[in-house]
């Protein structure tokens, strides 16, 4: 699997961090995470589902039948776990590296000039 | 079965029969509880996703899943070339023809065309500063703006650039569509930086007679911009190829169509003969190379594939990749 991951798989791979969810359930997790900015549609979650599987990310769990509606959970893998941890570990040290930039800005704003200059 | 979920099943035949048996089931019943209980017919969203859905596991079994990722690589080649002779085009439509001449103008420029070479370049600014929907909608009216120049023509009696020239374009600006969303900064401003060279070229030839080669169908500037475009994907092929990545050959595939028509010339040129050491087709026979090129160009892809299939599915002998059973 490429990376940096793709924002939709990466939230997928989130999702299912915690627990095994069926396809449902993940659509509503990605777009709870995403604070409701990317709502998947199932035809485009079980076509990632199928990539992350092939790609060894992502394993069947099991199987429910719930009202009469197939249920298949999915869980993360051990290595799609540590793709995951990797891809966090590479999003967490650009947030920092960003965060530490804007507060240098923000402090060099912040303080007052001398009018004139060297003059 | 409700009347939803029937017309759900009815979409869901976009997928391979054997992935149907498997995970159909699955796929009704997720759509099911998003819908809630309250629908009646499937949305046109979801039904172009079932669609896309069903394209893409009939081109996994067929062992082509780079295809898409190939096409959306020709996209933005098709886009880079179309806003490159845009950025030509804009100029040469300035190069008036002398007034004893008598030749019918559209204002200021040659022709109506200039109206569809500033769509282009407007398409890619969008492309580079709004990637996804307006990028698409950006380019969508620069295909149609191109397109409907003919019938502009006619019913407004005024001049157009040669359908030679605008043929080219439409199947250029068709594969532009497929321009992925998600194209990093430096891809973005591809087309815009093309549309700039394309540009700086045409000011640089500055030539007053100019507007002769424009009316005559770009015979000698566009088949080496065909040719560049080739060579471009077939060394992005060979590239990619070596790391086993087969999205440049069908990016090349893809972009046979735009290619043969921008070569039209020369493949005209082939077919009658040379003279005079140059290719000297005469009208008819370009025009029959040009619709032999449009209409063998698109089918080549849809071969390809079936042939892929044919020579060995990789995927059909393989496991369900969700559920693991054999089909």
């Amino acid at each position: 699997m490429d990376t940096p991951l793709r924002e939709p798989t990466y939230l997928i791979l989130t999702a299912l961090a915690r627990e095994p969810m069926h396809g449902y359930a993940i659509i509503g997790e990605v777009a709870a995470l995403s604070d409701g900015r990317l709502s998947l549609r199932p035809g485009t979650l079980y076509g990632a589902l199928d990539r992350l599987t092939d790609a060894g990310l992502v394993e069947l769990d099991r199987e429910e039948t719930v009202d009469g509606r197939l249920r298949r959970y999915y869980r993360l893998s051990p290595s799609g776990a540590s793709i995951l941890a990797a891809e966090t570990e590479r999003l967490r040290r650009n947030v920092e590296a960003a965060t530490a930039r804007l507060r240098a800005r923000k402090a060099q704003a912040l303080t007052p000039r001398t009018a004139g200059g060297l003059a | 079965m409700n009347e939803l979920e029937r017309r759900y099943r009815r979409l869901l035949r976009a997928y391979p029969p054997d992935y149907r048996r498997e995970r159909g089931d699955e796929i009704i019943g997720t759509y099911l509880d998003v819908a809630g209980p309250d629908r009646r017919w499937p949305s046109l969203a979801e039904a172009a996703d079932l669609g896309r859905g069903g394209l893409r596991q009939r081109l996994r079994a067929a062992g082509a899943t780079d295809l898409i990722p190939g096409v959306r690589l020709a996209g933005l080649l098709a886009l880079t070339t179309a806003a490159f002779l845009a950025g030509f085009w804009v100029f040469a439509e300035q190069q008036l023809p002398p007034a004893e001449a008598g030749v019918p103008v559209f204002g200021p420029f040659v022709s109506v065309g200039i109206v569809a070479w500033c769509g282009w370049l407007i398409a890619a600014l969008v492309v580079a500063v709004a990637p996804g929907r307006p990028a698409r909608v950006a380019i969508g009216v620069a295909l149609l703006m191109t397109a409907a120049v003919p019938a502009v023509s006619v019913l407004a009696g005024v001049p157009r650039p040669p359908l030679l020239v605008l043929a080219p374009m439409v199947a250029l600006g068709v594969l532009a569509l497929a321009v992925d969303d998600g194209l990093p900064v430096l891809a973005r401003v591809l087309p815009v930086t093309a549309a700039t060279v394309g540009g700086f070229l045409s000011y640089a030839m500055g030539v007053g007679a100019y507007w002769g080669a424009y009316r005559g169908g770009g015979g000698e500037f566009q088949p080496p911009i065909g040719t560049v475009l080739l060579l471009v994907v077939l060394l992005l092929a060979i590239g990619l190829g070596m790391r086993r990545d087969a999205r440049g050959g069908w990016a090349a595939m893809a972009l046979l169509t735009p290619v043969g028509l921008l070569n039209v010339h020369l493949l005209a040129g082939a077919v009658d003969g040379l003279a005079s050491g140059a290719p000297r087709p005469t009208y008819p026979t370009m025009v029959g190379v040009a619709l032999a090129v449009a209409l063998l160009g698109p089918a080549l892809l849809p071969a390809a594939v079936a042939l892929r299939r044919r020579l060995g599915t990789p995927s059909a002998a393989a496991p369900c990749p969700t559920c693991g059973r054999h089909r």
